[in-house]
């Protein structure tokens, strides 16, 4: 009987052990961070990849096609890929390339939270063949910079940032012009004239959504204001839920947000009774029924698609590729029942006017909280210029740095 | 400074705090028993996780509350078979269990990423339904927020006017003397650990059932720690333990109002606030000179043979 207890407590200890180990161990456990998950489209291929392989029931049983691998394309996310949010949108737009071309192998890794573990995860995914990298997540940059590199002949797309080399290039939508629009949609929408944005930390980039979307509200309505707290977390959920009744205690009755899922801040909208708008996937809307305005989200399946076939065919070249509604890279959801037709219309107004360039979301001249000039009557906020944004436009309540 | 924003304050610690109540007035109950459970935080993940994951399944939230308490139940269980029956040190084991529910949380709750849940009902405290949605809204408490306060005053009741809180007290001051006036201190020790298991099911439950209504990885956010130190401030104590629940999560609050107010203070600063005054209570506290811990708390108790 002690033996008995013995065995019992050393099997429980080992299963904790286990389960605490970042290495993809067999057991209970294995969920979180770097175990890759292979996704394989040929049935009939026999050569396993080796430790790193993982339950065969994440593998969609569809597309038996027996055709050669053509090519291998390892993705890497920073979070679930189930998240109604940016994971779950780069997921379909990796999962495009393989619908397109079923030869296509795509080896796919979640939450990869981590530089450290970027660099192992993609190295793993090259030892198994894969040929075209696509790292989608912010912190995946610079590994995989460093990573191409070392290994010339694989390609690599990174996407949201701003780096470029031989075989390294980035791609993107364009948020900030529709930031712009949904910026019109709350401007209109607003009754107390505050408009609530809850983000997770101050970065460049959101820096210009707040800003964009601020002027965008603007164009409508003058009155308007942008009040942005932060979260401090990309998944915190409970402090987006403080964060969003924080600022309708302030009054702020249209709520957005920039945090890697739109659930919790969409809900506690809902449930609030203020507007929301979503981002990120347009999965977010049946979380708001009553209340949601519209959102916006990334649909890239057609470029990555692209970019892989450009790789297959040996033409690929790096390019900083920026692509919006236009191109198909970005998506505008649905809008809510409380919505009315006018709202409607003039988002289409002012999304066709982006479209034909009579409307410049950063066309100066643009003036910062203080009131200094940042942008001079003329002048544009280009590309590059967008990642080092440290300020808000006037009428943002909020502190960027 | 409004008036709505000034009731947000109260109506925001009260949804926030009431998860962090439960799971400090389990760390007491188990606490009192002279064990200390760092790995709190991995049972609230596992507990939210399944609570979120069985409210998907069957559509109850309630169902997911029950889930949720068992969950915690068992987990603190496996731990206690671990730090009691093969006596193992209480810390390490905490840390090995905290890893675990990182772990163990992510696989449970995988599934249910993005799923959209009933989440539990709430009602309006009576006699406010004259004013605005924005008003009412900040009032509409869940049930489990009505029951925080009669659980409070339950849990102190159990542990200072019954005899199990009698013989848990006894345990965790002295446990030979304990089991030389006939208390068997393993089993006792054992169903603290589950009262204390099934309150940290609640709070989770609350978290994700009730207050996000959202299942995400690591989503206490290092809540169970702060708990932990909840436990101190409170010095063991269930009623204190209101009040150091009620700082912390107004405090929580008021940086969220200082930035939305958009006071020129860096927000990486005001986040920090609420952590920094828990520091500054727990040393001011930290000066009295009777000491109010359980004398045997984190000692492995070897048994009398």
């Amino acid at each position: 009987m002690k033996n008995l207890y013995r065995v019992l407590a050393i099997t429980l200890v080992l299963i904790f052990v286990l389960s605490a180990c970042v290495t993809p161990a067999p057991a209970p456990a294995v969920a979180p961070t770097t175990a890759p998950v292979v996704v394989e489209p040929t049935v009939e291929k026999p050569t396993a990849p080796p430790a790193v392989a993982v339950p065969p029931t994440e593998a969609p049983t569809a597309a038996p096609v027996k055709e050669e691998v053509c090519l291998i394309v390892g993705a890497t996310f920073g979070g679930p890929i189930m998240d109604s949010g940016y994971n779950q949108a780069m997921d379909e737009a990796v999962m495009a390339i393989s619908k397109k071309y079923p030869c296509v192998r795509i080896i796919k890794a979640e939450n990869v939270y981590d530089e450290a573990g970027a660099t192992t995860t993609i190295e793993s995914m090259i030892s198994e063949g894969a040929k075209m990298i696509f790292a989608t997540a912010y912190a995946h940059q610079y590994p995989a910079l460093e990573l191409s590199k070392k290994y010339p002949d694989v390609i690599f797309e990174h996407v949201g940032g701003w780096e470029m080399s031989a075989n390294f290039a980035n791609i993107f939508g364009q948020p900030p012009d529709v930031w712009y629009m949904m910026g019109v949609a709350a401007g209109m929408m607003t009754k107390t004239n505050k408009l609530g944005f809850v983000a997770a930390f101050p970065l460049a980039w959101t820096n210009v959504f707040v800003n964009a979307y601020t002027l965008g509200a603007q164009s409508v309505n003058p009155k308007v204001q942008v009040i942005v707290a932060y979260t401090f977390g990309w998944g915190d959920s409970a402090k987006e839920a403080e964060t969003t009744n924080s600022l309708i205690n302030q009054e702020a009755d249209v709520i957005t947000m920039h945090v890697d899922s739109p659930q919790t801040v969409v809900s506690t909208a809902e449930s609030r009774g203020a507007y929301s708008i979503g981002y990120q996937n347009l999965a977010a809307q049946q979380f708001a029924p009553k209340y949601w305005i519209t959102g916006s989200g990334f649909t890239l399946g057609d470029k990555f698609t692209w970019l892989a076939s450009t790789v297959m065919d040996k033409t690929w070249k790096p390019i900083f590729l920026r692509c919006g509604l236009a191109d198909g890279c970005m998506a505008i959801a649905p809008y809510g029942p409380e919505v009315p037709q006018e709202v409607k219309d003039k988002v289409a107004e002012v999304q066709a006017g982006l479209e034909a360039g009579t409307i410049v979301t950063f066309a100066g001249p643009i003036v910062d909280q203080d009131g200094n000039e940042k942008i001079k009557k003329g002048e544009v906020l280009t590309d590059d210029a967008m990642s080092t944004v440290d300020w808000f436009v006037k009428g943002v309540v909020g502190n960027p740095k | 400074m409004s008036l709505l924003s000034i009731l947000g304050i109260l109506s925001s610690a009260i949804f926030s705090g009431t998860s962090l109540l439960y799971a400090t007035l389990g760390e007491i109950v188990t606490e009192r028993s002279g064990i200390v459970n760092l790995g709190l935080e991995g049972v609230l993940l596992i507990s939210a996780a399944t609570g979120y994951g069985v409210t998907v399944t069957t559509g109850n939230p309630f169902v997911g509350v029950l889930a949720a308490m068992l969950v915690g139940g068992l987990v603190n269980l496996i731990f206690g078979f671990l730090v009691v029956s093969r006596r193992a040190n209480q810390l390490a084991t905490g840390l090995t269990v905290l890893f675990f529910g990182y772990g163990l949380s992510a696989l449970i709750g995988k599934p249910f990423i993005g799923k959209m849940i009933h989440s539990l009902p709430r009602y309006l405290l009576p006699g406010l339904d004259f004013l605005p949605l924005r008003y009412t809204s900040l009032f509409k408490f869940d049930l489990l927020i009505y029951l925080v306060l009669p659980v409070t005053i339950f849990i102190w009741w159990l542990l200072f006017r019954t005899r199990w809180g009698l013989g848990v007290r006894a345990v965790g001051e002295n446990p030979e003397t304990a089991y030389a006036s006939g208390r068997n201190p393993g089993a006792i020790k054992y169903q603290a650990l589950f009262v204390g298991g099934l309150l940290a099911g609640l709070g989770a439950a609350h978290l994700s059932l009730a207050f996000t209504m959202n299942w995400a990885e690591y989503m206490t956010g290092g809540r169970g720690f702060i708990a932990i130190a909840m436990v101190i401030f409170s010095k063991w104590h269930p009623i204190r333990a209101i009040a150091g629940v009620l700082v912390f999560s107004g405090a929580v609050a008021f940086q969220l109002l200082l930035q939305v107010m958009g006071v020129n203070i860096s927000p990486f600063l005001l986040d920090m606030t609420p952590f920094v005054l828990t520091l500054v209570v727990l040393l001011a506290w930290g000066g009295t000179r009777k000491h109010s811990a359980p004398a045997t708390l984190g000692r492995v108790y070897q048994g009398t043979e």
